[in-house]
């Protein structure tokens, strides 16, 4: 029942939309007033359609209402409310949503603060793309042609061919089958919705575009549009920074940033959107730019709706470990694009011989040609990541089943451009706020040059640098720290409100030093052995079995209860248990991994986390799952998680038992005899270990008789072990004897087993290592196979990720201060 | 004007050609483990071979499992990392590497899952309907 009023709602809200195009449209073209106020007022109703449709799937949701389809595939009984909430905008119809409802409440804000003649057109341009996205949601089948995918659509009509309905139409599910575990983190509560506010905000500097081609008035849109856009950029620079940081932290992708297709959708309308403040400015200061600043704003929007089209209708399937599945919206989608990309561009060159060109060329040593310069780059870096992001379908140029790009296509583009941005920033802020010629330009440089160059030189020695292409990369970076630094000082001290430019430019040269620090110098922590390897894997002096070169360094690191191993030559790592907790996700288990610094420092605990992923797991077939833990530095974090343990594996073993014993049930497997009668045991002194029914414990070593040794003996000793068998309380100590003999020339070894009649045991002292501190024993006879707990983590150290956060936070800083700064003069201008 | 307008075309053209030159070697075609024996990065899409197993090593520190090609030969691949978390959940595999002899080198391996966002599984539902 409430699912016909949701569909009917968003049905409505589609058709008020529609005809509050249309009077918009109407208003625009006679500059009319009255029509403006019917379509505002459709767009209200139109609003407040979808916020109670809105308000019904959240109820639905709330209400565990299995019967609906998107209800069932997103939420469980056990969801936390917080994750309830997040299940509205966690599958791709409620996001649709989210998005669409996010940019009618900036609708709002544009019926009140924009200005005539730009009012009807900008929000008739917003309602277009409105009713683009409202029609994903419609679910209408109008003769078999399927318009969009409702929330709103039950289970029964999902799969209308499936058995189990066939038998019982009426059939609910008792339980929902639950929000994917990695999204169940607060960072996934915020990034969507953020991203949505962005995706919103970044339609407006479109609309305005378009209402100024429409208007024929070139000049006044930069006004009220800069604020939008620099907001806009704020939201998206907001969601990408927590979309890295949830990856970071909660995915083991060891990162922040892997050129997903999914992150790229967020970063290259960013980017465009970025050109286009820089050419807004610069039009605004002087009248040039007007034709870069129209083409970037409708670039940037072109951007969101493309990428939108890529992860959504499922071309990037195979390529991206995140996108969407096609719900069939692809002609949907096909044809938002098409239209945005053909209104936008093609009233951008019907209108371009009208559009004001500059009187004369810009000079190079120009605010308008740095601004411009440094804009086309973002274009560019932006086109480079389209092209590679798109190479399932700009690839079939090349090949007929084209795979992503390489990282190393997307990393060899960005790095150069990124390198001549930096410059540009630094000789753009001096000519932005003063006039120079190349002299004093020239020596105006010269003292942050010297900076530069020293602070270069500190970093190549410190960290070892040994890449000339990162020593130029370095100092292009920290030329923009440094020669933006001496703008900000000066623009401090004369207004500091004017310093919005030079704080973000500041940010820029911080990303780009802390994108190389962390993951170009991004180390391994791994054992000596492990590390004389690698080195020998470098040289290309290991072969395998089969005499192939290896060229794959090892990157675990193997760690034994209690047995302390010395890594990167820096800490002492023991692997100290772990422990199984059920209150916030069934069988977590935590580890507790010490590092204990060799030079004194302070000892402390790392605790990645392993669990199994309710939602798909079974008893027969367990998904884990694992949460790294980072340990924030100032100078490097360390990076961990668990490649695997005894726990899991023993969990794994036992599920595939299940696995086999659900596929014969009927064959009576009697699996459990084949358990091996000889096994071998390490131990340390002192330590006690559980095998079956027994302990086992190495006391010491013992004191040894001459007498018991064979002649000419070179190494002759006796550990003194005691085995408990709790059961019946008794202790036996045993003292096998261990001696490495020489005859003729040759060494042998004498290990005569000590027998334990009783228990029908033997145990032999078979090893002895020193480097270790432990010893081995061979047992025979033991029912039960001794299992040693291990752990394998992954852990490395990336150094400087502060800075890349820093580098994050000064942007947004940066793009905020602006944002008060020119949303401050619209505002007096509004007033006046 | 002239010059300068020929300059522009000529750096379009020597940047965009340079670009989709670098784009069209970066990117390669998705194969089997017959056409990857020319080939020193093969992108090779496949479902593991239940029957043979997986195991990962701990002295070798590598996960060694068979994979099915789409043309339905099965081979020995070697990952160097530990086991993907949803390896025996995967629909389908992705290995990235080389083919040495008769083992594959995978560098990297990704997984096509039947994840949230795909369709449920309607066995899902039986099992729920019996609970």
């Amino acid at each position: 029942m409430l699912g016909t009023i949701g569909k009917i709602l968003i049905s409505a809200s589609f058709v008020t939309s529609l005809a509050a195009m249309i009077f918009y449209f109407i208003s625009a073209n006679r500059d009319e007033n009255r029509t403006l106020k019917v379509g505002n007022w459709l767009f209200a109703t139109k609003a407040a359609f979808l916020v109670v449709a809105s308000g019904i799937l959240v109820y639905l949701i709330f209400q565990h209402q299995f019967q609906y389809y998107y209800v069932f595939n997103y939420t469980s009984l056990d969801l936390a409310p917080r994750y309830l909430w997040s299940a509205f905008y966690g599958g791709q119809e409620g996001s649709f949503m989210l998005w669409i409802l996010i940019s009618a409440f900036f609708g709002f804000g544009l019926m009140k603060w924009t200005r005539e003649p730009y009012k009807a057109p900008v929000l008739f341009f917003l309602t277009l793309t409105q009713v683009f996205l409202l029609s994903m949601l419609l679910g209408w089948d109008i003769f078999g042609l399927k318009l969009g995918a409702s929330p709103f659509r039950t289970i029964a009509e999902e799969m209308p061919n499936a058995p189990f309905l066939q038998t019982n139409p009426d059939f609910v599910p008792q339980d929902g089958s639950g929000l994917n575990d990695l999204l169940k983190s607060p960072w996934m509560m915020i990034h969507p919705p953020i991203l949505f506010v962005g995706f919103a905000m970044m339609t407006i500097p479109y609309c305005f575009a378009m209402a100024a081609l429409w208007k024929q008035k070139y000049n006044e849109w930069i006004g009220p549009a800069l604020p939008w856009t620099l907001s806009a950029n704020v939201a998206l620079l907001t969601a990408i920074f927590l979309g890295g940081y949830w990856a970071y932290v909660t995915l083991s992708f060891g990162g922040y940033w892997a050129w997903d297709p999914v992150e790229n959708a967020s970063l290259v309308p960013w980017l465009i959107g970025t050109a286009g403040i820089h050419t807004m400015i610069i039009q605004r200061k002087s009248s040039v730019a007007q034709k870069s600043s129209i083409l970037f704003a409708i670039l940037a929007y072109v951007a969101i709706v493309y990428e939108t089209f890529l992860t959504r209708s499922g071309i990037l399937g195979s390529s991206s470990v995140h996108s969407f599945v096609d719900l069939g919206l692809y002609n949907q989608l096909l044809a938002f694009m098409v239209v945005v990309t053909g209104v936008g561009l093609g009233l951008f060159f019907w209108r371009y011989k009208e559009l004001p060109s500059p009187d004369k060329e810009a000079k190079f040593l120009s605010r308008e040609f740095m601004t411009v310069t440094g804009a086309m780059l973002l274009l560019i870096l932006g086109l480079v990541i389209i092209l590679g992001t798109s190479s399932p379908i700009i690839g079939k140029l090349f090949v007929e089943n084209p795979t992503p790009p390489e990282i190393s296509f997307y990393n060899d583009w960005s790095m150069p451009i990124a390198m001549i941005m930096a410059i540009f920033t630094v000789l753009g802020q001096y000519l932005f706020w003063k006039k120079y010629d190349a002299e004093s330009l020239a020596s105006a440089l010269i003292s942050p040059l010297l900076v530069t160059s020293a602070v270069t030189i500190l970093s190549i020695i410190l960290g070892d640098v040994r890449n000339i292409y990162y020593m130029v990369y370095l100092f292009c970076g920290y030329f923009a720290v440094v020669g933006n630094a001496w703008v900000l000082v000066r623009l401090t001290m004369q207004n500091p409100k004017l310093i919005g430019g030079s704080l973000t430019h500041i940010g820029f040269g911080l990303l780009l030093v802390g994108i190389l620090a962390s993951s170009a110098y991004n180390s391994y922590l791994v054992d000596q052995k492990t590390a004389n390897y690698n080195t020998a894997v470098e040289r290309g002096e290991v072969t395998d079995e089969q005499g192939f070169k290896v060229t794959q360094k090892e990157e675990m690191l193997l760690l034994n209860l209690n047995e302390p191993v010395i890594v990167d030559s820096r800490y002492v790592v023991t692997y100290e248990g772990y422990e199984l907790d059920n209150s916030i996700r069934r069988g977590q288990q935590t580890y507790k991994i010490k590092f204990e610094p060799v030079d004194g420092g302070k000892t402390f605990y790392m605790n990645p986390e392993v669990y199994p992923m309710l939602t798909t797991s079974t008893a027969e077939n367990i998904q884990w799952s694992v949460d790294p833990d980072v340990r924030t530095g100032l100078l490097s974090d360390i990076y961990l998680y668990v490649g695997g343990s005894s726990y899991v594996q023993e969990q794994n073993d036992r599920a595939s038992e299940n696995r086999r014993m659900m596929q014969n049930a009927s064959l009576q497997d009697t699996s459990g005899t084949d358990t091996p009668e000889v096994q071998k045991i390490k131990l340390n002194p002192g330590q006690t270990i559980d095998v079956g029914k027994f302990k086992i414990r190495f006391v010491s070593y013992a004191r040894t008789d001459t007498s018991e040794l064979p002649p000419n003996t070179t190494i002759g000793v006796k550990a003194q072990v005691e085995l408990m068998h709790p059961a019946s309380n008794r202790v036996i100590t045993l003292e096998p004897l261990f001696a490495v003999y020489s005859q003729d020339g040759q060494s042998y070894i004498y290990s005569p087993p000590a027998r334990v009649p009783d228990f029908d045991l033997e145990f032999q002292f078979t090893q002895i290592n020193p480097q270790e501190n432990n010893i081995e024993l061979t047992v025979t006879g033991l029912e039960e196979e001794y299992e040693p707990e291990w752990v394998l983590i992954v852990a490395d150290e990336k150094p400087f990720i502060s800075v890349v956060w820093a580098g994050t936070f000064i942007l947004m800083a940066g793009f905020s201060i602006s944002i008060f700064r020119h949303w401050g003069r619209e505002r007096k201008k509004n007033n006046e | 004007m002239k010059p300068k307008l020929i300059i522009g075309i000529v750096a379009i053209v020597g940047f965009t050609s340079l670009l989709m030159y670098n784009f069209g070697e970066s990117i390669s075609t998705y194969t089997t483990f017959e056409g990857a024996s020319e080939m020193s990065s093969a992108h090779i899409p496949g479902t593991w071979d239940e029957e043979k197993g997986a195991e990962f090593s701990l002295e070798t520190k590598r996960f060694v499992f068979y994979m099915k090609d789409e043309s339905g030969v099965s081979k020995k691949v070697v990952y160097s990392k530990p086991k993907p978390n949803n390896f025996e959940q995967a629909d389908q595999l992705v290995v990235i590497g080389e083919m040495r002899g008769d083992t594959f080198y995978a560098n990297e391996m990704l997984m096509k899952c039947p994840s949230k966002y795909n369709d449920a599984d309607p066995s899902q539902f039986s099992e729920a309907a019996q609970g």
